[in-house]
């Protein structure tokens, strides 16, 4: 029975998108039972279908338009089907464990990725990397399951940096900071002048707190230990994880206390606007802003806390698997070698308008002074992270959603609020 | 006295209306900005742009044209079956001494106490085992199949009340049990059909949850789950969704408008004997 009432309607939308994600969860058990008898239509050796959750209009078109080059090119013809970022999401597992499911996916590299691979929902794509024998040792390893062969093609990554107005920090004197103390001094200042130091927004988009969480884990604990905890390996609990928030109370009081109620797209309104000081946030922001200030836009890295911890950052990679299941395996791995080509990948980042580095090495990122910057940082560093769900779970996302926001709200309940995530994180582990 | 009071009212009841009205307003007036505008000053703030590309993106970039036929092509025949099946359950279990029939009365509105979140799984499943899947044909039969219950129930006890004189009468005439359903009974319900009409029309034209568990194809997908598309995977146009919105509210809001008359009217029959 659907419902008549708007909100109702909404609210129940909602339920159903949770229900949907434990749907993709016990569908994995019924996998079995209903791929042995399902209907046979479609495909064959045909077209090759691609799911893409790339549903911002210019990402669309992007791909719209690689997949038209495809075509053109004669080796194969595939179809593309967009489907809202969010059904995608909890969709997912369904797509993949159906009978007859769509043949290649837009996903998340690393651990999200891998799990998948553990269940055998996706197709062996070594052959597709014998030709990317230039692409770096890192994206290989971010793409290789535990089993050694290579489950994910990446398309491209992105960084995660504090953002700012040029202008704004020009008007209040003041520069990028490079340590922990410059950057408590910086937010200071601004404070005194008035202006809320942090932006954040956490209302409806309350996973953007966690890349607070994961690189202050990564310049404190470093990144192995980082991934070993969200791998639960080690305890929330700890005492090297309360030194995180030890640290972040510090900061505490420079956040926008605006912040909590609107969602990131509105808090990077109020950067825009000088409303906010500076916004902990990935490139990928840059779509909400006006195009007049696109050129008035700069980041600097996450300061250094301890020099002696090597340099991590964040650079979430986006790319593509298939299914295990698919009917043409020949031409998935066809349009997949096209995917990782140096052309593809030129024209994909020449028609979306996010700032996106291509995963091909040999093939040429836009050359703003930003994206320039972003490479020299992430080529820096000695280590790359993804970011807290895709380097976990989507299961575990909300436990960190609910610790951290608690923590925003008390920080003096810390021991408590780690506790419980520690309990949320064992009952999502042993799920 | 008096015309204080009338006053008050009125200004009382300006005042409630703009606050139900005040939402849609606001919608409305967003989708003539532009999005530079929206990024700049937030949604909130007060229009200093004004474009109607906004719906242009939405019918054409958004396949907005494609979502609504599809959203016809399930809704019409929805409604039309679930409420054709209904009223023959509903002529046969309350005009009939049926064995059971207030148990399979409950039975169909226990159905619709379940909440639909835990039957995803069954129905996904369901419709791939018997080939529906990712067909418009699969989000029908789910509408049919969850509306019917609730429908008889409805119809039940409206036809319940009708007096069993009409139905004597057209039998001594000579009428079979087709002829007094279709020529006595479906005529004498209309205003509850009316009324249900217009209210399964806004709930399968407005579902969303039923169609991204059936289907996955892009070209399938009917109105609601196109306007979610229009979300980015981080950024959302908003003045394109305001627009998006404003264009698959028309269809519902001509309905209503053409039933709105059986809709008042069907609530109040048998109000009062």
């Amino acid at each position: 029975m659907s419902d008549f009432d708007p909100g109702r309607r909404r609210f129940l939308g909602h339920l159903g998108l949770a229900g949907l994600g434990a749907l993709g969860a016990s569908s994995f058990l019924s996998a079995c039972a209903s791929s042995a008898s399902g209907p046979t239509t479609g495909n064959g050796s045909g077209a090759v279908t691609i799911q893409s959750n790339l549903s911002s209009p210019q990402a669309k078109a992007a791909m719209e338009k690689l997949i038209a080059n495809f075509n053109a090119q004669g080796k194969g013809t595939a179809s593309l089907n967009t489907i809202a970022s969010e059904t995608f999401r909890t969709q997912l597992p369904t797509y993949l464990t159906s009978a007859n499911p769509p043949d290649l996916y837009t996903w998340y590299a690393g651990s999200v990725a891998n799990d998948y691979a553990s269940r055998n929902l996706l197709l062996d794509v070594s052959d597709v990397w014998k030709s990317l024998g230039d692409y770096p040792q890192s994206l290989r390893t971010l793409s290789t399951d535990a089993s050694g062969k290579q489950i994910f093609v990446p398309m491209n990554n992105y960084w995660w940096g504090f953002f700012y107005r040029k202008s704004n920090f020009a008007k209040w004197g003041v520069q990028e900071p490079k340590t922990w103390t410059e950057f408590l001094a910086l937010c200071e200042t601004l404070k005194s002048k008035g202006v809320p130091p942090i932006g954040i927004g956490l209302g409806d988009t309350p996973w953007v707190a966690s890349a607070w969480f994961d690189y202050l884990n990564i310049r404190i604990n470093g990144a192995p230990f980082h991934r070993e905890l969200l791998a639960g390996k080690q305890r929330f609990d700890d005492a090297r994880v309360k030194a995180v928030f030890t640290r972040w109370r510090e900061a505490l009081p420079y956040f926008d206390p605006k912040g909590k109620a609107y969602p990131f797209q509105e808090a990077t309104t109020a950067l825009l606007a000088g409303k906010t000081g500076m916004f902990l946030i990935g490139t990928f922001f840059a779509d909400a802003a006006p195009k007049d200030a696109l050129g008035d836009l700069d980041f600097f890295r996450f300061p250094i806390i301890d020099p002696a911890v090597p340099l991590a950052e964040e650079a979430p990679t986006d790319g593509f698997f298939a299914s295990a299941k698919t009917a043409n395996p020949t031409g998935t791995k066809a349009l997949l070698t096209y995917l990782s080509g140096v052309e593809a990948q030129e024209a994909y980042v020449k028609a979306s308008s996010g700032i996106v580095l291509p995963a091909n090495p040999r093939a040429k990122a836009s050359d703003s002074p930003l994206v320039v910057k972003g490479k020299a940082m992430l080529d820096e560093a000695k280590e790359l992270t993804q970011f807290f769900n895709r380097d976990s779970s989507d299961a575990l996302q909300p436990t960190a959603d609910t610790a951290l926001t608690k923590f925003i709200d008390k920080p003096d309940q810390i021991d408590a609020i780690l506790r419980e995530w520690q309990a949320g994180a064992e009952k999502v582990f042993k799920g | 006295m008096n015309k204080l009071r009338t006053g008050t009212f009125h200004t009382g009841m300006i005042l409630l209306s703009l606050l139900w009205l005040g939402p849609v307003l606001w919608v409305v007036v967003m989708s003539t900005r532009s999005f530079d505008d929206i990024a700049a000053h937030g949604v909130g703030s007060l229009p200093r742009s004004f474009t109607l590309d906004t719906y242009r993106q939405a019918w054409t970039d958004g396949g907005e044209l494609r979502a609504l036929i599809n959203s016809m092509l399930v809704t019409v025949p929805s409604v039309a079956l679930s409420l054709g099946l209904a009223a023959m359950a509903a002529f046969a279990l309350s005009r009939f001494r049926i064995p059971g029939r207030r148990t399979i009365l409950l039975l169909m509105l226990a159905g619709n106490l379940l909440p639909p979140q835990i039957l995803l799984i069954p129905v996904a499943k369901f419709s791939e085992l018997t080939g529906l899947y990712d067909t418009l044909w699969a989000l029908i039969a789910v509408q049919v199949g969850f509306g019917l219950g609730f429908y008889t129930f409805v119809l039940h006890g409206f036809m319940r009340d009708l007096p069993g004189e009409i139905q004597e009468a057209a039998t001594i005439d000579g009428a079979g049990t087709a002829q007094i359903f279709t020529r006595v009974m479906l005529p004498l319900t209309r205003p509850a059909l009316a009324a249900l009409g217009a209210l399964s029309f806004t709930w399968i034209f407005n579902d969303l949850l039923w169609a991204i568990t059936v289907l996955r194809t892009d070209d399938n997908m009917p109105v609601t789950p196109a306007l979610l598309a229009l979300q980015g995977q981080f950024v959302s146009s908003w003045n394109v969704i305001a627009a998006g919105t404003v264009i698959a509210a028309v269809p519902t809001v001509a309905v209503f408008l053409r039933f709105q008359r059986h809709f008042v009217s069907g609530l109040a029959l048998g109000a009062v004997k």
